[in-house]
């Protein structure tokens, strides 16, 4: 076994090559926000904007001092946590996130589980039909899934189940004739729950169905496919063979041997996923009419609301980064081979 | 590659699976209609694309109007023909680029190794980090919506898993034989490149860019979609959500061009797929991911 002191240690080393990379991530943004431009006070205050406008926009966010300055105030912001009022919407740009953050999570992780029980049940399938008709059905499905272009889906999502069937609400968290939890984790549905609210409860698992499914079926493609060729990898190996050999039955080798195997890529994957999950939001909760942080940085776009934006870009970055890393701890606790190898 | 070889690879692309077909087909018929549309500007489509004509405005779609007309009774047909050789053309270029940079850093850093490499992965590691489309979002809202920009804005996204892609099988062919041998006899960089490592390393990044084409489209259809592309651009995604409000009422004004979308993305999925199996290369959705963890 791998000692707590081996373990924290690795622990240490990938949190602070997260840093690492989060620094990198400050230092393009800030490059693209404070260098490209060649009028960023303009920028930053809106085409449109009037010049006394622009001029307190340059003010607040330091974009008349010298660059090295500006790299400071513009890091100082954000370890403070001060990113100035948001110039559209007149609230502070933190508090705003705050608000809108915990929807995104609350859809993004509902269809990371759809996405991954979704993904490897496909995946398994397929494979031990390597070959058959319902291997080529589940990759034409894959496909056909992955070239859907995330509006499309949505689209059509709510014009079949929504508007044509009725089956689920067209848009929104939860029915607007119900009072909402008190603020605990700012999640709908688990501020819901610990508050033993049911009705909210159902109503806001009841809307999240919907784009939850919608983010799921147009992103399960990847795991499948990881999945897919993970478990051909070990299908026909040594160890199943021999699992087989001493009379376990096909079930134990299945699930124990053969479907395990699938799911050590599809641990890693799942951080990537979470990516894509986040990117699908923009749009999704555009068209569910989602109070996250995907619609509103839709909002902060179409509104030419820069000071929002890059809050928002370095949000959504900084949660693919923590994904990362916690499938970097993940899989170093759930591979058996990385465990047994400490064990001499 | 003999010119037996490259007929071959055509008659296996035709009719060796329905699929792949299907891919090489429909990939190609595009490809050709973008390009004559492109040339021609515009002598293909039935009516002038950007001509408003109220009087005929949100028609369905019927014989006069292939696919109907807009909110301003413009043509949509015409629209989705016109906006074809920039869907096209434009991922076409990111995706050629994208491989361009990656075949270069990718061998240097697999051939030269030490600190350039180590350089070369962080670099790409911290550009993996961001979530394409919110960073090409956030690079087309800084340098306002246009076309040029909306392919800067998705070439900066778009090179690392090129990189990468290329850094491992650079790696593997670099520490085989010939290539030491190479070494031996002092011949220059840019020969080893050119001979050596490119011929063994395009094969997956050919097949890797053809289904890229596809996500290539579907960033920039989805850039367009959020109006980071000027709404004069006949654009398949931004004619999406320029009809928004009517979706209801008229959903075919969205639905068609996102259909067309699809449908390009679609055949170069099957195309790249396929060519995956022609081609025997392995390019698994892996290069995502970063190099496997180190034990603990």
């Amino acid at each position: 076994m791998t000692t707590p002191q081996e373990f924290a240690f690795f622990v240490l080393k990938r949190a602070v090559s997260s840093l690492f990379t989060l620094f990198g991530v400050f230092v393009i943004v800030f490059l693209i926000s404070h260098v490209i431009s060649p009028n960023p006070a303009l920028l930053w205050a809106g085409f449109k904007a009037k010049q006394s406008t622009v001029q307190a926009i340059a003010e607040r966010y330091h974009l008349n001092v010298p660059l090295p300055q500006q790299f400071y105030y513009f890091l100082k912001d954000y370890i403070t946590g001060n990113l100035g009022i948001d110039p559209v919407t007149g609230r502070p740009i933190s508090s705003e996130i705050a608000f809108y953050l915990p929807n995104t999570l609350e859809l993004v992780f509902a269809s990371l589980v759809l996405v991954i029980a979704l993904g490897v049940f496909l995946g398994y399938i397929s494979a031990m039909n390597f070959g058959g008709k319902r291997d080529v059905a589940i990759r034409v499905f894959y496909l056909v899934s992955w070239a859907t272009p995330t509006y499309l889906g949505a689209i059509l999502a709510v014009l079949a189940f929504a508007t044509y069937f009725k089956l689920f609400p067209s848009g929104g968290m939860y029915s607007p004739t119900l009072s909402p939890p008190p603020h605990i984790t700012g999640i709908f549905v688990l501020d819901a729950l610990l508050t033993g609210n049911l009705k909210d409860f159902a109503s806001g698992l009841y809307h999240l169905t919907l784009p939850a499914l919608t983010l799921a079926f147009l992103n399960f493609g990847i795991i499948t496919r990881v999945a897919r060729s993970s478990i051909l990898e070990v299908r026909w190996s040594p160890h199943v063979k021999s699992a087989a050999a001493k009379g376990l039955s096909q079930r134990e080798i299945r699930v124990r041997h053969v479907l395990r195997n699938g799911l050590i890529d599809v641990n890693t994957l799942g951080a990537i996923m979470f990516g894509w999950l986040l990117t699908g939001t923009v749009v999704v909760e555009q068209i569910f009419a989602w109070p996250g942080i995907g619609q509103f940085a839709f909002f902060a776009i179409s509104s030419d609301d820069y000071p929002a934006l890059v809050p928002i870009v370095l949000v959504f970055t900084a949660g693919v980064i923590i994904a990362n890393f916690v499938a970097d701890i993940l899989y170093s606790v759930l591979d058996p081979r990385i465990r047994l190898g400490g064990s001499k | 590659m003999s010119e037996s070889s490259v007929k071959r690879l055509f008659a296996e692309l035709l009719f060796q699976n329905k699929l792949t077909a299907f891919g090489f087909v429909f990939s190609s018929f595009f490809l050709v209609l973008a390009f004559i549309e492109g040339v021609f500007r515009g002598r293909l489509a039935p009516y002038n694309p950007y001509a408003f004509n109220l009087l005929q405005a949100n028609l369905p779609p019927s014989f006069s109007h292939f696919f109907g007309t807009n909110f301003e009774g413009q043509d949509i047909f015409s629209r989705v023909l016109a906006a074809l050789p920039i869907d096209m053309g434009l991922p076409l270029a990111v995706v050629f680029v994208a491989s361009l940079i990656g075949l270069l850093s990718g061998s240097i850093a697999a051939f030269f190794g030490g600190l350039l490499d180590e350089v070369i992965a962080r670099l790409t590691d911290i550009f993996l980090a961001f979530p394409t489309i919110i960073m090409a979002l956030a690079i087309a809202a800084t340098l306002g919506p246009s076309l040029f920009n909306a392919f800067l804005a998705l070439l900066f996204v778009w090179w690392p898993p090129y990189v990468r892609l290329v850094r491992g099988r650079a790696l593997e062919v670099v520490s085989q034989d010939f290539i030491a041998a190479s070494k031996a006899l002092n011949t220059r960089f840019y020969y080893i490149l050119l001979r050596g490592i490119i011929p063994n390393v395009l094969p997956s990044v050919i097949v890797y860019a053809t289904m890229d084409v596809g996500t290539a489209l579907l960033s920039l259809s989805t850039l367009g979609y959020l109006g980071l592309i000027s709404p004069n651009t006949p654009e398949l995604g931004q004619m999406v959500s320029s009809i928004s409000n009517n979706l209801y009422t008229y959903p075919w004004e969205a639905l068609l061009p996102a259909a067309i979308v699809f449908l390009m993305v679609l055949s170069f999925s099957f195309l790249g797929d396929g060519l995956r199996e022609l081609l025997d290369v392995k390019v698994r959705p892996h290069i995502f991911i970063r190099e496997k963890v180190e034990d603990v």
